[in-house]
């Protein structure tokens, strides 16, 4: 079973660099959080098309030249599931 | 005119009666008592602060009031007051000065959201703040006594009182509550420095307050932006470290030591962003006051 990973509203999010690490400010719950870069570029991917776990692994293995393996792909995965109970991110639909 | 000019009578007619009206900073106090040891305590380490103008009005009224206890009929107990409200239980009367220098600090902590409060010391050097956030136990108001006898000017000890939108803080110096074997480490340092009485059995231990420099008191009206933060931490027998801190790590301490950043939301993002990009950071770790000054003075040099 997959889930359909899609951000919540980006746009509410206010993201700030600082030297290379990103503070987002979550308007909607007045929450401040601290992310890395492929922290952020979880949510700018899934910003632009809400993706399954294995695309947004794909994309992100990509973007930053990472070799894909299972490791990485659970270590995305616990990062959205993060997200999620923050609020950050949610699963739209799963296909069976 | 100041605390100092008005006779012990008089100060102490204006405790009794409608309040010993002072300024602290950006705040104006009414503290009223009919303790007599702690009108005279007070007459010594307020005697630098400005009595407020017959026309302005005072966001505190504070008073510190003899308690009676059943349980504890021989006691001589007090109570602190703010508003007609008790935030603290009775504490034995010996303790009224510490209860009433807590009990305003905790009053300002509830009540001030027009300003961002962060839990640190902050002092002026060369025009401009040094910010020395840090939690309870590092050590911050010993190495902030040690600053304001040599050079810099007192804002607070206890909180940097910034103003979100331009930046600026505002000085609050009010009495320095050292603790314990700090108490001893400055009176061997400074001899100079003007000490309360040793106040035993509180909840942080012994205390003795510091009273703050005449001149930090009189400029406390001048207030000015940051340019330094320093995540200060005592520790015994380290040698000394002056080490950049990355921007983010100095967000991160700074937003979570704010007294009010989720009040302040938003504003208070954009408050502390701007800070840290604006400030060099920094943390220190040291063990001794001539090596930490010097490091300090380097840092702060024009």
């Amino acid at each position: 079973m997959e889930f359909i990973w899609r951000v919540n509203y980006f746009s509410a999010l206010r993201v700030e660099s600082l030297e290379g690490e990103f503070i987002v400010f979550q308007r909607e719950a007045g929450k401040t959080h601290f992310l890395n870069e492929i922290g952020l570029k979880i949510l700018s991917i899934l910003d632009q098309s809400p993706a399954t776990l294995d695309s947004l692994c794909r994309e992100l293995s990509e973007y930053f030249t990472l070799p894909p393996d299972t490791h990485f792909s659970a270590q995305i995965n616990r990062t959205l599931q993060r997200y999620e109970a923050l609020g950050l991110v949610s699963r739209v639909k799963e296909n069976a | 005119m100041i605390v100092g000019q008005l006779s012990r009578d008089t100060f102490r007619a204006l405790l009794v009666g409608s309040g010993l009206r002072v300024k602290a900073g950006p705040f104006n106090l009414s503290i009223r008592t009919r303790l007599p040891y702690l009108a005279d305590q007070l007459h010594r380490m307020y005697a630098h602060y400005a009595l407020m103008d017959e026309a302005e009005i005072a966001e505190f009224h504070v008073q510190v009031i003899s308690k009676r206890s059943i349980r504890r009929p021989f006691a001589q107990l007090i109570q602190f007051e703010v508003d007609g409200r008790s935030p603290f239980p009775p504490v034995p009367a010996e303790q009224a000065l510490a209860t009433l220098e807590w009990g305003i600090n905790l009053a300002i902590a509830m009540r001030i959201n027009h300003l961002l409060l962060f839990h640190s010391a902050a002092v002026e050097r060369n025009g401009h703040v040094l910010l020395l956030p840090a939690w309870p136990g590092s050590g911050k108001t010993t190495l902030c006594t040690a600053l304001i006898h040599r050079g810099y000017r007192l804002f607070s000890d206890e909180f940097g009182l910034m103003d979100p939108q331009s930046g600026n803080f505002f000085p609050l110096p009010r009495l320095m509550p050292l603790k314990n074997q700090s108490i001893k480490v400055i009176r061997d340092y400074l001899p100079e420095a003007v000490l309360g009485p040793e106040i035993p059995g509180t909840l942080k231990g012994t205390v003795a307050h510091v009273r703050p420099p005449q001149e930090s008191i009189e400029r406390s009206d001048e207030s000015a932006k940051a340019r330094w933060i320093v995540f200060p931490k005592w520790s015994a027998n380290a040698s000394l470290q002056l080490e950049p801190l990355p921007q983010s790590e100095a967000f991160l301490l700074l937003a979570s030591n704010a007294v009010n950043y989720e009040v302040l939301g938003e504003t208070a993002f954009d408050a502390v962003t701007s800070l840290v990009r604006n400030c060099e950071c920094r943390k220190l770790v040291y063990s001794g006051f001539d090596s930490a000054l010097a490091a300090l003075d380097e840092l702060t040099d024009d």
